[in-house]
């Protein structure tokens, strides 16, 4: 082995000051450059984000195909636009679980624990990816939706950015309550991570409107704001005005239910802490 | 002046008390070892040290800062291997190295890379996934990830537990030269008597989660009675 190129005083010179943003920068981009290092390596998980969506899509497609051969009015791009917008929902929130979960099944949660990455810029790192994910995938669906049965996005209008806005930060919420069962059951508990974002499907009103659940449900419905955006989009669909009042308030409830699941985070994290269980993962 | 001071820590996992008033001083450049049997608490404290685990009671100091209030500035200057952890299997060599000199926020991560993969002879294995390499190469990578912040305090939890005699061999002297030249101070534990003889200034004895020695390998050989550590691990663990 050759002369050791190791510095005498390092700190200075080596590294970047570790509060700067600088050194903020360098390690959230550390966790994009991870995440899509991974990806790049592992055909199977690019294919999977092709799959599922176009699985969905076809399905949706042919139902759709078939309702319209019924004369059911409307019915073709209410639920060609559920699917494409649902994808979003579902994805945020599965991505950013995944990511966590791969530095367990890897055994690599220890070496990011015991870096200097601290939790936010670790989750900021996990959004950005999962935010190139979702809009690869959605991008390619609208355009498979677009061939296939002449669906355009752009019929949404400029309701699509803050529909999609809307529907991200929740799946980011969930994800982020995945990765808390995480770290506070142990491993069992990522069945959680996939499947809570299904409990929201069917009292978010995707592929009908909110008016056919039963009262009680409906009273849920309004405080998940997925379902403020499917009616929305339905409403937008119709022919009506984007509802800006109930995304502001879809938006509202975002930003209290993403504060939540952050403090949610934090406890679950400092529990794995303090019962020493970010070793015992991978057992 | 001491980069790390633990000063009574204790952790207790429901009716287990894994460790108890337990004290570590490592001064600057020093390479200590914590030894004991199974479960003698060694790991335990070291995650308490890395921010890891939270101490019931007790403070760390790192680089005179509190690890509880400084933790990212603290951990900069820190680094970790271990025979229980794994990196992420399907990055190549390289991209693992270049994610973690990101982590740490190193100025010039592709040359840190290189230097890195000189340093541990990783030339032929750079472009090679992770999960295709044998335990000693992926050992060699886990080093190359652990020295690529320069640390001031290089944590190794059985470091060497995997490796032929061979490869363990090298990543001692390696290791040692580490010591040396870049000054950096060392925490390791190992149940290899010979390896910590050879590498440790300062050793730590624990058992059942308390430090029931502490001193050079001659200096406890001396007090025991013993004619090496060996001798040494032996009469303190059956006490
Ligand atoms: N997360 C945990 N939950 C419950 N008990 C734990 C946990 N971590 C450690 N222990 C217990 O604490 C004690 C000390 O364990 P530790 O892993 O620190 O020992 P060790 O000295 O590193 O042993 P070894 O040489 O086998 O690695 C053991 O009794 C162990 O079972
Ligand atoms: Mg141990």
């Amino acid at each position: 082995m050759t002369a050791l190129p190791l510095h005498p005083d390092p700190a200075p010179a080596l590294t970047l000051p570790p509060l700067g943003f600088a050194a903020r920068r360098s390690r959230v981009l550390g966790v994009v450059r991870r995440d899509f290092a991974a990806l790049r390596r592992s055909p199977i998980r690019i294919f999977e984000i092709l799959f599922w969506p176009t699985v969905e899509l076809l399905l949706w497609g042919f139902v759709t195909l078939f309702l319209r051969t019924q004369r059911v009015p409307f019915v073709v791009a209410f639920l060609l636009g559920a699917v494409l917008l649902w994808q979003v929902l579902q994805k945020a929130s599965n991505e950013i679980s995944i990511a966590f979960l791969e530095d367990i099944w890897s055994r690599n949660l220890l070496n990011v624990q015991v870096s200097p990455l601290s939790s936010t810029e670790y989750l900021v790192g996990l959004v950005l990816f999962s935010l190139g994910k979702v809009v690869f995938a959605v991008a390619m669906m609208a355009g498979l939706a677009y061939a296939l049965y002449g669906f355009g996005v752009t019929s949404l209008g400029v309701g699509l950015v803050p529909f999609m806005g809307v529907l991200l930060l929740l799946g980011w919420s969930l994800g982020l309550v995945g990765i808390a069962a995480v770290l506070r059951f142990g491993e069992n508990a990522q069945v959680i991570a996939w499947s809570l974002v299904f409990v929201v499907q069917p009292l978010a009103g995707i592929f009908y409107p909110v008016s056919v659940l039963p009262a009680p449900l409906r009273a849920v419905s309004w405080f998940l704001p997925a379902s403020h955006v499917f009616e929305g989009m339905r409403t937008v669909m119709a022919g009506g005005a984007v509802p800006w009042d109930r995304l502001a308030w879809a938006g509202a409830l975002d930003v209290v239910y993403l504060a939540l699941t952050l403090a949610l985070y934090a406890w679950a994290l400092g529990y794995a802490r303090r019962h020493g269980k970010l070793s015992r993962f991978g057992d | 002046m001491a980069i790390l001071e633990a000063t009574r820590l204790a952790k207790r996992f429901g009716p287990v008390t894994a460790v108890h008033d337990v004290s570590i001083t490592v001064a600057e450049g020093e390479v200590a070892a914590l030894l004991g049997p199974n479960g003698a608490g060694k790991s335990t404290t070291l995650h308490m040290l890395l921010g890891l685990i939270t101490p019931d009671a007790g403070t760390i100091t790192l680089f005179g800062m509190e690890l509880a209030r400084h933790r990212v500035e603290a951990l900069s200057r820190v680094n970790f291997a271990a025979s229980y952890v794994d990196l992420p299997g399907p990055l190549l060599v390289q991209e693992v190295i270049d994610v973690f000199a990101r982590f740490y926020a190193v100025r010039r991560p592709k040359e840190r890379v290189a230097e890195m993969i000189e340093l541990l002879e990783l030339g032929p294995l750079r472009r090679r996934r992770l999960m295709d390499l044998s335990s000693g190469q992926r050992t060699r990578v886990q080093l190359a990830k652990a020295l690529v912040n320069a640390p001031r305090l290089l944590v190794l939890d059985e470091p060497t537990a995997n490796l032929d005699p061979d490869a363990g061999d090298r990543i001692r002297g390696l290791l040692s030269r580490v010591a040396r030249d870049s000054g950096a101070a060392m925490l390791i534990t190992s149940h290899n008597m010979r390896e910590v003889e050879r590498m440790c200034d300062r050793i730590h004895f624990l058992a059942e989660g308390r430090v029931v020695a502490a001193g050079s390998a001659a200096e406890l050989a001396g007090h025991y009675g013993a004619e090496d550590l060996e001798g040494v691990f032996l009469k303190v663990a059956r006490g």
